[in-house]
């Protein structure tokens, strides 16, 4: 039953894969015209030059003709090469990948390990002056803007802190330019970055983790267990708990896909050597191959999130099943 | 998902919004600085090249060792001198790449690979390089006359025309020959005289033959060279290049004009102008471009010092004079343009645009070219009446709306420039505003920038665009000005045609004899301040932020991201 559901959700993203790559390129062919990728207006430039450049990189040919040619590609393993700088499209994603999973990987991890025992804490003692402050901090998470956040932390915690003589963090990258790149090298530039991502998500995670528990707690499973005597650590944690946190494990699982694309404003902000900030300074250059090649990857990547949200949901929950 | 990138959108509009918003206000404070930034500009020259001399202080002894780290906003993209053609790549390539010759911050020519400026046959055509001896490549080889033609090779020899160099339209036409009559001449034969020769084609780093030599065209394109050069003949060796994080190098210390002061050279890419200034003040990068919008807020900074200097680069806006385009009914009388010009109110866009860093230009020659003509025959100040004045004198009359229209055709049309250039964007703003005050209704479009070269260089059914240029050294302007570029691709996309631009332009080009040519460009710059086909708003300047404790950082005009000569005696007063 399951295999079945696994096979026809994996044709069906096929087709989500060929239709946001299409309409990727669509999009970007649309402001094309003749333009060159990466040429600016350069007098020293010759009409034939131009045209030469083009045929080079493939811009003569009509978009389809191009997208063909660019899926039979993919399926062979080829993303072929960045109009801007000429080298494998994949080794700019493998470059940037380790860096943006450090980030949003930290981030994650922080966000589910402080948002659970926040969510308990507001849903245990609900109405009291911690859970209208866990509430505030929350709301304010979720409603800052990150990059507001990251600039006013850098402002603080590298600019100002620095200004007076206190140790201060580094304001961008993930090390340092000179003999940089050692585990606390790394880890002290991740702070600021990773603090306002956990903070997004644990926002969130912390008022889902509540609102759950709350209503797991008011069952009737739980006022029987209350009943026959079961200390209340015991409901909490073995039969509130477990079962609130299977919504949660949805939601986590629909942020995986974030960890490849989840950082885009805060790598922008940070200047972190990230796939998000690769796919935003690209397509501001038009380096249409390196645009598609990101978009494929984070499809890919969404798809199969969601498709292992929805059979980790199907194996945990008992209640749910799939025809 | 969907929502929280719809979120992420609308927190980059709010973050340019409230960028804007606080350099509006940071500008409203200073506005009493105003009359001072008039009386700075009139300093003129001299004034900003004093200052852009400021960080070198020649009576200390420079120390040997230590590292300079620079920021900029864009990653570069390749090193490979004859791919480049961005700024970015071409200011690391200049690190390691010599070329024949090299340019100092006024323009001059200097040696470098070649002892110096070549001798030029008396028919113009043949220009003779002596390369100084013993050079050597860091790998020990000696570089001779044969990787000079290779390189050039790849952007003229038909062999290589698979080779994606953006410099082979000039190359291909004008070079005839390259020869080695011993491995220390390089002889070059051009097929007609090319005045801009030397100043636009001499400084490209020199490659390595012995490791691209045995490469097809194709394999050229795609050398693990282009982006991890294994040999270098330049100040610093090529170490690593961290993408979209930073290029490291080191000193070169068989580097011919002997080895640098410093260790190492860090160029590392930052996200943007905000986060030079904010670097700069903490000291994680030590020299870095600064944004006027940024110029006060480092200035106060204790721990850098400002350089300042004007650039070969203006932004101008451009009508279209296509008879069969709206443009050319609009725009083809001559009174329509001078007027439209005198409406504006260009030392406002400076101030209030540019923070007062640029100047209104006079001229269609930028200030840093030897060719420039401080007076041309008509100068434009602002003035309203007199802009009034022409379009009823045209007769652009006003009609029962306010706008002004002749023959049943109104004075309304489109201006555009690219999205996302934010001081274009408050020009045209500017402008509209300016112009509706003389009912004329013009309308400003933003569009993509591959979209705006489009129209320029192909589509051309824009009535006014809004764009910047830089220049070389040479005062040669025929890109923009001779007829002969309103062909398809060229960037003449104004349309603009007169016999006689087109014959001094020609000839100016077609002569070595400087003053010859300096009278030609005087005569071009009077008949461009009548005509005003496409009248440039502003010159630029560069500002540079550098570190107080970098010394001998010597920037000007034509040096800030080629080949710096002088980085080989930047020093470090901390020696770290």
């Amino acid at each position: 039953m399951l295999a079945k559901y696994v096979v026809r959700r994996f044709l069906a993203s096929i087709v989500v894969v060929l239709g946001v790559t299409l309409i990727t390129l669509v999009l970007m062919d649309r402001t094309r015209g003749t333009y060159v990728p990466g040429i600016d207006l350069n007098p020293a430039l010759r009409p034939e030059d131009i045209a030469r450049l083009r045929t080079n990189l493939g811009l003569d040919q009509p978009f389809y003709m191009w997208y063909l040619s660019w899926i039979w590609n993919v399926i062979h393993g080829d993303f072929g090469r960045s109009m801007i700088d000429g080298s494998p499209v994949m080794s700019h994603i493998l470059d940037r990948l380790p860096n943006t999973l450090e980030l949003t990987g930290t981030a994650i991890v922080v966000g589910v390990l402080i948002s659970i025992p926040l969510g308990i804490v507001g849903a245990l003692r609900r109405g009291s002056k911690t859970d209208h402050a866990l509430t505030v901090v929350s709301v304010a998470g979720f409603a800052v803007p990150q990059f507001w956040m990251g600039l006013l932390l850098i402002l603080v915690f590298s600019v100002t802190f620095e200004q007076h003589g206190l140790p201060w963090l580094p304001s961008s990258g993930a090390a340092s330019p000179l003999n940089g790149g050692d585990l606390l090298d790394r880890l002290v530039h991740l702070i600021m970055p990773a603090t306002v991502l956990a903070f997004f998500y644990l926002s969130v995670w912390s008022r889902f983790t509540r609102s759950s528990m709350l209503e797991v707690l008011s069952q009737d499973y739980i006022r029987t267990a209350r009943a026959k005597g079961m200390s209340e650590r015991r409901v909490v944690y073995l039969h509130g708990l477990r079962n609130a946190l299977i919504p949660l494990i949805t939601l986590v699982g629909l942020e995986l896909p974030g960890l490849v694309s989840g950082g885009l404003v805060v790598e922008v902000v940070f200047g972190w050597p990230g796939i998000g900030r690769l796919a935003f300074e690209r397509a501001l250059q038009y380096d249409y191959s390196t645009v598609m090649g990101v978009t494929f990857f984070a499809t890919l990547l969404v798809v199969a999130g969601n498709l292992l949200a929805d059979v980790l949901y199907a194996a945990l929950d008992p209640r749910i099943r799939y025809a | 998902m969907g929502r929280v990138r719809s979120g992420e959108d609308r927190d980059f509009e709010q973050f340019e919004r409230f960028l804007d918003k606080w350099s509006r206000r940071d500008f409203l404070k200073r506005t009493g600085g105003a009359a001072a930034y008039l009386a700075f500009m009139a300093g003129g020259l001299e004034f900003l090249e004093a200052c852009a001399g400021g960080t070198t202080q020649t009576s200390e002894t420079p120390k040997k060792g230590g590292h300079v780290i620079e920021g900029n906003f864009s990653d570069i993209r390749t090193l490979n001198s004859m791919l480049s053609s961005d700024t970015a790549s071409n200011q690391v390539i200049g690190l390691m790449f010599d070329g024949l010759l090299n340019v100092k911050k006024n323009g001059d020519l200097i040696g470098a690979i070649a002892q110096g400026v070549p001798t030029i046959s008396s028919d113009g055509l043949t220009y003779t390089f002596k390369l100084r001896p013993n050079v050597k490549w860091s790998d020990g080889q000696a570089l001779t006359a044969d990787d000079v033609i290779f390189t050039y090779a790849l952007a003229y020899d038909p062999k290589y025309a698979d080779v994606s160099s953006p410099r082979r339209g000039d190359l291909s036409k004008y070079i005839g020959s390259m020869t080695a009559p011993d491995p220390q001449t390089v002889v070059i034969k051009t097929t007609e005289v090319f005045a801009p020769f030397l100043g636009s084609h001499a400084e490209y780093g020199i490659l390595p033959k012995h490791v691209l030599g045995n490469m097809s065209a194709k394999e050229i394109n795609t050398a693990d060279f282009n982006t991890a050069p294994s040999v270098v003949n330049g100040p610093f060796k090529f170490v690593k290049w961290d993408k979209g994080q930073q290029v490291t190098l080191a000193r070169n210390d068989s580097y011919w004009a002997g080895a640098p002061n410093l260790d190492s050279y860090v160029y590392k890419v930052l996200p943007d102008s905000v986060a030079v200034t904010n670097q700069l003040k903490t000291g994680e990068i030590d020299i870095g471009p600064v944004d006027p919008s940024q110029f006060d807020s480092l200035k106060t900074a204790d721990n850098v010092v400002m350089s300042e200097f004007p650039v070969p680069n203006f932004t101008f806006y451009a009508y279209n004079l296509d008879p069969a385009k709206l443009g050319g009914k609009l725009f083809g009388e001559k009174a329509v343009r001078q007027a439209l010009l005198y409406a504006l109110d260009r030392q406002k866009i400076v101030t209030a645009v540019f923070f007062g860093h640029g100047s209104v230009a006079n001229s269609v020659e930028p200030p840093t070219s030897w060719a420039y003509k401080e007076k041309p025959q008509v100068l434009y100040k602002f003035d309203k009446a007199k802009a009034e004045s022409l379009l009823d004198g045209a007769g652009w009359a006003k009609g029962s709306d306010g706008i002004r229209a002749k023959g049943g055709v109104k004075l309304q049309f489109e201006m555009i420039t690219n999205a996302g250039n934010k001081q274009r964007e408050s020009m045209l703003t500017v402008m509209q505003q300016s112009w509706k005050d003389i009912g004329v209704d013009a309308t400003p479009k933003l569009i993509q920038f591959p979209q705006l070269v489009s129209q320029i260089v192909s589509i051309r059914t824009f009535d006014v665009f809004l764009v910047g240029f830089n220049w070389t050294i040479d005062p040669d302007e025929a890109p923009l000005f001779h007829s002969r570029n309103t062909a398809a691709g060229g960037f003449n996309g104004a349309g603009f045609k007169n016999a006689q631009v087109d014959s001094i332009l020609d000839q100016a080009i077609g002569t070595l004899d400087k003053n010859k040519r300096k009278q030609l460009y005087s005569q071009f710059q009077d008949i461009m301040s009548d005509e005003v086909p496409s009248p440039i708003i502003l010159f630029n300047t560069g500002i540079y932020g550098v570190s107080k404790r970098v010394r001998g950082a010597d920037f000007g005009p034509f040096n800030q991201f080629g080949a710096r000569p002088w980085m080989k005696d930047v020093w470090v007063t901390d020696g770290k």
